[in-house]
């Protein structure tokens, strides 16, 4: 924006006698004229022998809330020079609008002033309570699921079964055609990728041991959990939260169930089902991806591909990577809600939630199957 | 005839981190009165709504139901608190993947050991009580907003509770139709003998509906006055209650 100098006999008359400072407004003091209105400028004019300042409103016709920040800084510079303040010409409705707007009441927020790296400290601060905060409720939340879920070993008619269904065929088999797909292309891609330094070493047939073992073991089980934490995890977050912010809860809480019982663990549950068995077919639509990066890239033949990974893969891959699956798939459905729980205030709350909802169930997901690998290398499984 | 308070706040705090919203609130309830809660936007009217129904505990103090201490019952005890209370929310509160019938039902199953078909009856029963009589198969979103609080009452009658709450029954509503949501409410309270409790900022309706009014403020964080309608009318002794009963900004 251009910053023009203005003229200031056109915004205002000043009248300056020995010790009276008379200020006249001949505009409209708003937020359009704010630039000849600046308290500063006109108050350079003030002599230090000044007593009195009036400001006279008789001529300025309408004004805007900019009039109450003018009249605020007029007021503040006459309190603190000891000088006496008046004004001329104050209609009714403008003392109220004064009121309105000026009104200091007690509420108001103490803004303060801090250096930049004062603040960046408090931020990074503030920002370490809140995580820790956030993972002893996240913890406090998965005792609880944790103890539910035992606890209906006892009492299995206690949660709501009617919803599984529902819940089942959303996060599982509606998810099947994209989990397939991606699975597959990811088995073509490492295929490739494994068949490029196998033909230089001439062991092309070692492709079935790449793929089919990093499939299982591990790409597979990932890249599902990450989609249903994406599709899913989301989506649970979403609709949780939607039901916090319309006092859904807060109404199934007074009626006597347990949101835990009622949204909570159908939800864990039906991903949890899922989980296995879409890493299962995962697993094949993988395989198949590299049995045709063999026969395209590398000329194997189908039974030899086959016959390879018959030797090579274990029952036991498949297992850890399925075992896996359903951790993660337990870790999703648990962080999905409980973020949706999270959810205080309005909509925009929301989709606040549901963003950190993926981001955390992805990182989580990445940190156990870390940990797994660790654990199972330990192991030497 | 000296009758037992059906709810008692017993120096009732309530804190949200270090800012106290509600400090030292006491005052009784009595069984079959129309009970309003009123006071400006933000002064902790549906803060002290939700320790009553139980859905958050007080800082400290006491919430007395039928002589229990509500907060500290558990289990079955709580269920059994719990089931006297029909609240109807701010903002409706209905399960909005329900249908009108479903949300009601859901009360019913819980509660109760009626069959399906008996279930259904009372479902119709209550629906046609608040005028929903043809739309027990529409959801939350295919009604109006005047219709989502209606039924949201029906929710809140299903299970005849003894105590009836109301966050801002009128709130978005026309005239007419918040009036005869008042009316509604107050054929209720004769015929059920509920108590109720209603906040509600709408001053037509607490001078038609009220037996006593409770009136709270931000500034002394609880209590500034309680009475019946038309003592507050003529409360002298604090400006704020008599400009708000009297419509003086
Ligand atoms: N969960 C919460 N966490 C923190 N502060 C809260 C919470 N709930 C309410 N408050 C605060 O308590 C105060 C009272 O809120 P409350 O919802 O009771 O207002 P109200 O009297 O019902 O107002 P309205 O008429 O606008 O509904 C508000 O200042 C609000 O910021
Ligand atoms: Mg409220």
């Amino acid at each position: 924006m251009k910053k023009t100098s203005v003229p200031t006999e056109t915004y205002y008359s000043t009248n300056l006698s020995s010790d009276l400072f008379r200020l006249t407004p001949l505009l409209p003091v708003s937020l359009e004229n704010a630039l000849g209105f600046d308290a500063a400028t006109i108050l350079k004019q003030v002599e230090p022998e000044t007593k009195s300042l009036i400001l006279d409103c008789r001529k300025m016709g309408s004004y805007d809330s900019y009039f109450v920040i003018f009249y605020a800084a007029l007021e503040k510079f006459c309190l603190a020079n000891n000088i006496q303040f008046s004004a001329e010409g104050v209609t009714v409705d403008m003392k109220e609008f004064l009121r309105l707007f000026g009104s200091k009441n007690d509420l108001k927020t103490e803004i303060k002033k801090q250096s930049f790296f004062v603040n960046y400290l408090n931020q990074i601060g503030n920002h370490t309570i809140n995580i820790l905060k956030d993972t002893r409720d996240f913890i406090e939340f998965i005792g609880e699921l944790i103890l539910k879920m035992l606890n209906l070993i006892v009492n299995p008619t206690q949660i709501r079964w009617r919803d599984f269904p529902l819940h089942f065929t959303k996060a599982g088999v509606n998810a099947l055609p994209i989990v397939l797909l991606i699975v597959f292309l990811i088995g073509v891609i490492s295929g490739y990728q494994g068949a490029a330094l196998l033909s230089q070493v001439g062991a092309e047939i070692y492709i079935a041991d790449a793929v089919g073992i990093s499939i299982t073991r591990e790409l597979g089980p990932l890249m599902t959990a990450i989609l249903i934490a994406g599709r899913s995890g989301s989506a649970f977050t979403a609709e949780i939260g939607t039901m916090k912010v319309s006092e859904e809860i807060d109404a199934l809480n007074t009626m006597g169930f347990d949101h835990i019982k009622f949204l909570v663990l159908p939800r864990v549950f039906a991903v949890m089902i899922a989980m296995p068995i879409l890493t299962l077919m995962a697993d094949l639509a993988g395989i198949l991806g590299g049995l045709l990066t063999a026969i395209t890239a590398l000329d194997l033949t189908i039974t030899g591909y086959l016959n390879q990974l018959q030797s090579t893969l274990s029952y036991w891959d498949v297992f850890t990577g399925v075992g896996k699956s359903i951790f993660f798939g337990f870790l999703v459905a648990a962080v999905g809600c409980f973020r949706g729980l999270q959810v205080r205030g309005g909509a925009e709350s929301v989709g606040k939630f549901t963003t950190t909802s993926v981001v955390t169930s992805i990182l989580l997901i990445i940190i156990a199957d870390a940990v797994f690998t660790f654990v199972f290398q330990t192991l030497g499984i | 005839m000296e009758q037992k308070p059906i709810i008692q706040l017993k120096n009732v705090t309530v804190k949200y981190g270090d800012r106290t919203i509600l400090d030292n609130v006491t005052t009784d309830i009595m069984p079959g009165e129309i009970f309003v809660i009123v006071g400006g936007s933000g002064c902790g009217k549906s803060v002290l709504l939700r320790q009553i129904i139980g859905l958050e505990q007080p800082a400290e103090g006491q919430v007395i139901i039928d002589g229990q201490d509500f907060g500290a019952t558990t289990g079955e005890a709580r269920r059994q608190i719990l089931r006297k209370f029909g609240v109807m929310f701010q903002s409706n509160g209905l399960f909005a993947s329900m249908t009108l019938a479903e949300n009601i039902e859901l009360v019913l199953e819980e509660y109760t050991h009626l069959n399906s078909s008996e279930r259904d009856e009372v479902i119709e029963m209550n629906l046609r009580s608040v005028g929903l009589g043809g739309f027990r198969n529409f959801t939350p979103a295919e009604v109006s907003g005047g219709m989502r609080k209606r039924a949201a009452l029906a929710r809140a009658m299903a299970l005849n509770p003894s105590i009836l709450c109301f966050d801002e029954p009128s709130s978005g509503l026309d005239p007419v139709t918040a009036a005869s949501l008042d009316k509604l409410i107050k054929n209720l309270n004769s015929v059920l003998g509920a108590t109720m409790i209603v906040v509600t900022h709408d001053l037509e309706s607490i001078m038609s509906i009220s037996d006593r009014i409770l009136m709270l403020d931000t500034k002394v964080k609880g209590i500034l006055a309680t009475g019946t309608a038309e003592e507050l009318k003529n409360y002298t002794k604090d400006p704020n209650v008599f400009n708000f009963f009297n419509r003086i900004a």
